[in-house]
C-alpha cells in the first residue's frame, strides 16, 4: 500500500520502524519495501535519526493548528465567551458545541459552523477528552474500581433506563492566552458529545447541584466526576442524600482515566 | 588528591559543625521539622557520628496543625534513626485552643511555634539546638550566622553576630546563653534535592506531586487535610495535582501546582524555578520583615 495518504501518527511509527531496520543492517530498498514507504523517505527518516537521534525521526504537524485560523471574528468569540460563562437555558447540562453555534446564529445573525466552534473550543483549551472506562485491566486499581465500584451502578442505572455521563471539573490554562485562568465544569454524554460550562472562580456547591439537577431531570442518572471533593460539601452530600436517582461515583485521586 | 564535588563538600562542612557542637556544647538538640531539610540534617547527623546514633535526641515543637503525612513520617523516622524523640506542644496554646484560623497565623506561629520552641529549650536546658534553616529561603536567614547566638531569653541581635572567617567558629558562650546552629545554612534548595536524590533519603510523600483536595486562598492553594479546615459557604475543594516545595502547618502552606512525582522531576523543576520556597508560606508575608522579628523573638 502507498504511504502517501497515511495519517502523520501512522508515517511516524514506519518511519520509527524504518530506523530500527536500518540499524539491524537493512538496505535503503529493502526497508522501503517492508515499510511501505518511499526509498527518499527512508533516506530522509535515516538522515533525520543520524543528525538528532530518534526524536528527529517523526514528521512535524502538517498544516495549520487546529483553531489557529480566524474563521470567528473578535465579537463572535467574545460571544462564546460570555455564553459559556452562564448555563444555558434549556436544561441542557451545559454549552454543546451545536447549542453554541445555533444561539451564535440566532443572535447574531452569524452562520458559524458547528466545527468552527469546536476548534474555538479547542484553541482555548476548552475540549477535554472524555475519560476513558475501558483501558483498565481487572486486577489494576483503577480496573477494581470500574469493576466492583461502577460497573454495578451503572448496571443498575440502565436496568431503570437511565443513562451514565462522565464529567469532570478542571483549571483551564492556556498559553496562547493572556487571560487569567479559569475553571472549567463539564460532562461528556452520549457519543462523547461535551457539555461545558466556564467559571471564572472556582465553582460553589450550588454549580454542582445545578449541573446536577440538570442530569438529574432526564431520569435515572450515573455520573463519574473527576476533579472535586465532594465529600467535604455538606451542602453537595445533603442534596445527593435527597436524590437517590442520582449516583454520583467520585473518580479516586491519581487513577489516570 | 581527589577533588570533592559541591555537595561532598557541603556535606563534609555540615557533619564538621555537627562535631564541632557535640564537642563543645553539654546539651545539644536536633529541632526536627519533619520537612526535607531536617531529613537531610537528620541524615548527616547519623552519618557524622555513625555506627553509634547521633548523641542529641530530636525536638519536634508541635502545633498540632501539620499534614497528618508528616505526624506519621515523623514517628517512622526517629524510629529508624535510634533516637529519642522529644515532642514539646505549648501547653497554653492547647489550653486557648490557639490556631491558625480564629487567631491568625501571626498569633498562632508566635505562640505555638517561638514560644513552645522557648519552653522546650528551658524545660529541658539545652544549651545548643541545630536547626535546617539555610540562607537562600529568606532573607533574614541569608544574613544569620552558622553558630547563631540567644540570650537566656532566646533573643536574637542581629547586628551583633561573630565573624566567622575561614570557617573558624567561635563557640564561647556567655551564662545563659544558646546557639542556634545551622549545619545547612550554605546549601541552596537545589543541593538539598540533589543530596537526598543521591543518597536516597526518604522524604514526607508531600514533596512529591499527586492529586490532592485544594482550596485557594489570597492565591495560595491550601490543601484540605483533614475536617477542621473550615470552608468558605458553598466552597468545594477541587483535585489538583500539586506538590509542596515546603512544609509548615498546613492551613499556612501553599501547595504548587506541578507534574513533578519523582526525584530527578523535582530536580528539573528546581532548575527553571525563579521563586523562593518560602513564598508558599503565609507567615512570611505577615508584615515587611517579619521572619526578622520572629527570629528576634525567638522564632527558629
Amino acid at each position: 500500500m502507498s504511504a502517501k495518504h497515511l495519517s502523520p501518527e501512522m508515517l511516524n511509527q514506519r518511519r520509527l520502524e524504518a530506523v530500527r531496520l536500518r540499524l539491524d543492517g537493512l538496505t535503503v530498498a529493502s526497508t522501503a519495501k517492508r515499510t511501505g514507504l518511499s526509498a527518499p523517505t527512508v533516506s530522509a527518516a535515516w538522515k533525520a535519526f543520524r543528525e538528532g537521534g530518534w526524536q528527529a525521526v517523526p514528521v512535524r504537524p502538517r498544516g495549520r493548528h487546529k483553531g489557529n485560523t480566524q474563521t470567528l471574528g473578535e465579537s463572535e468569540r467574545e460571544y462564546l465567551w460570555q455564553r459559556i460563562s452562564r448555563w444555558p437555558a434549556n436544561n441542557s447540562p451545559g454549552w454543546t458545541s451545536r447549542e453554541l453555534a445555533e444561539a451564535l446564529s440566532d443572535e447574531t445573525g452569524q452562520k458559524v459552523s458547528q466545527r468552527a466552534v469546536e476548534h474555538w473550543l479547542e484553541a482555548r483549551n476548552l475540549k477535554p477528552a472524555p475519560m476513558s472506562l475501558e483501558t483498565a485491566t481487572k486486577r489494576s486499581r483503577k480496573g477494581r474500581w470500574l469493576h466492583q465500584q461502577v460497573q454495578p451502578v451503572l448496571e443498575r442505572v440502565r436496568s431503570l433506563g437511565g443513562t451514565h455521563w462522565l464529567g469532570g471539573v478542571r483549571v483551564v490554562t492556556n498559553s496562547n492566552d493572556r487571560q487569567a485562568p479559569c475553571y472549567q465544569l463539564y460532562v461528556h454524554g452520549k457519543h462523547g458529545v461535551l457539555h461545558t460550562c466556564r467559571f471564572a472562580t472556582p465553582p460553589k456547591a450550588k454549580d454542582y447541584i445545578e449541573l446536577f439537577k440538570r442530569l438529574a431531570e432526564q431520569g435515572p442518572t450515573a455520573l463519574i466526576f473527576h476533579g472535586a471533593f465532594f465529600k467535604a460539601s455538606a451542602e453537595i452530600t445533603t442534596w445527593l442524600e435527597q436524590h437517590t436517582d442520582f449516583q454520583l461515583l467520585g473518580v479516586p485521586p491519581n487513577s489516570k482515566l | 588528591m581527589t577533588t570533592l564535588t559541591h555537595l561532598q563538600r557541603l556535606e563534609a562542612e555540615s557533619i564538621q559543625i555537627m562535631r564541632e557542637v557535640v564537642a563543645e556544647s553539654e546539651n545539644p538538640v536536633m529541632l526536627y521539622s519533619v520537612g526535607k531539610d531536617s531529613a537531610v540534617m537528620l541524615h548527616l547527623a547519623r552519618k557524622a557520628f555513625a555506627p553509634s546514633p547521633p548523641p542529641f535526641p530530636l525536638l519536634h515543637v508541635d502545633t498540632r496543625w501539620k499534614f497528618r503525612a508528616m505526624y506519621e513520617f515523623r514517628d517512622r523516622m526517629a524510629e529508624e534513626a535510634s533516637m529519642d524523640l522529644l515532642v514539646h506542644i505549648n501547653p497554653e496554646g492547647i489550653e486557648k485552643d490557639i490556631n491558625p484560623f480564629t487567631h491568625g497565623s501571626a498569633i498562632h506561629t508566635d505562640v505555638m511555634k517561638t514560644e513552645g520552641l522557648k519552653q522546650a529549650m528551658d524545660k529541658y536546658g539545652f544549651d545548643a539546638a541545630f536547626g535546617g534553616a539555610r540562607r537562600d529561603e529568606e532573607k533574614s536567614r541569608a544574613k544569620e550566622r552558622v553558630f547563631s547566638f540567644r540570650t537566656a531569653q532566646h533573643r536574637w541581635d542581629p547586628k551583633n553576630q561573630r565573624p566567622e572567617l575561614w570557617k573558624v567558629f567561635n563557640t564561647f558562650k556567655h551564662k545563659g546563653e544558646s546557639i542556634r546552629v545551622f549545619p545547612l545554612s550554605n546549601w541552596t534548595e537545589l543541593d538539598i534535592w540533589q543530596y537526598i536524590y543521591l543518597q536516597n533519603i526518604p522524604i514526607v510523600p508531600l514533596y512529591y506531586s499527586a492529586e490532592r483536595p485544594v482550596v485557594e486562598r489570597d492565591g495560595a492553594l491550601i490543601m484540605v487535610d483533614d475536617e477542621r479546615m473550615p470552608l468558605e459557604p458553598g466552597e468545594v475543594p477541587m483535585m489538583r495535582k500539586v506538590r509542596f516545595r515546603t512544609l509548615g502547618c498546613y492551613p499556612l502552606t501553599g501547595a504548587v501546582e506541578s507534574e513533578a512525582d519523582t526525584l530527578p522531576a523535582i530536580i528539573q523543576e528546581m532548575l527553571l524555578t525563579r521563586t523562593s520556597e518560602r513564598q508558599g508560606r503565609v507567615i512570611d508575608h505577615d508584615s515587611a520583615a517579619s521572619m526578622e522579628k520572629k527570629k528576634q523573638e525567638g522564632y527558629f
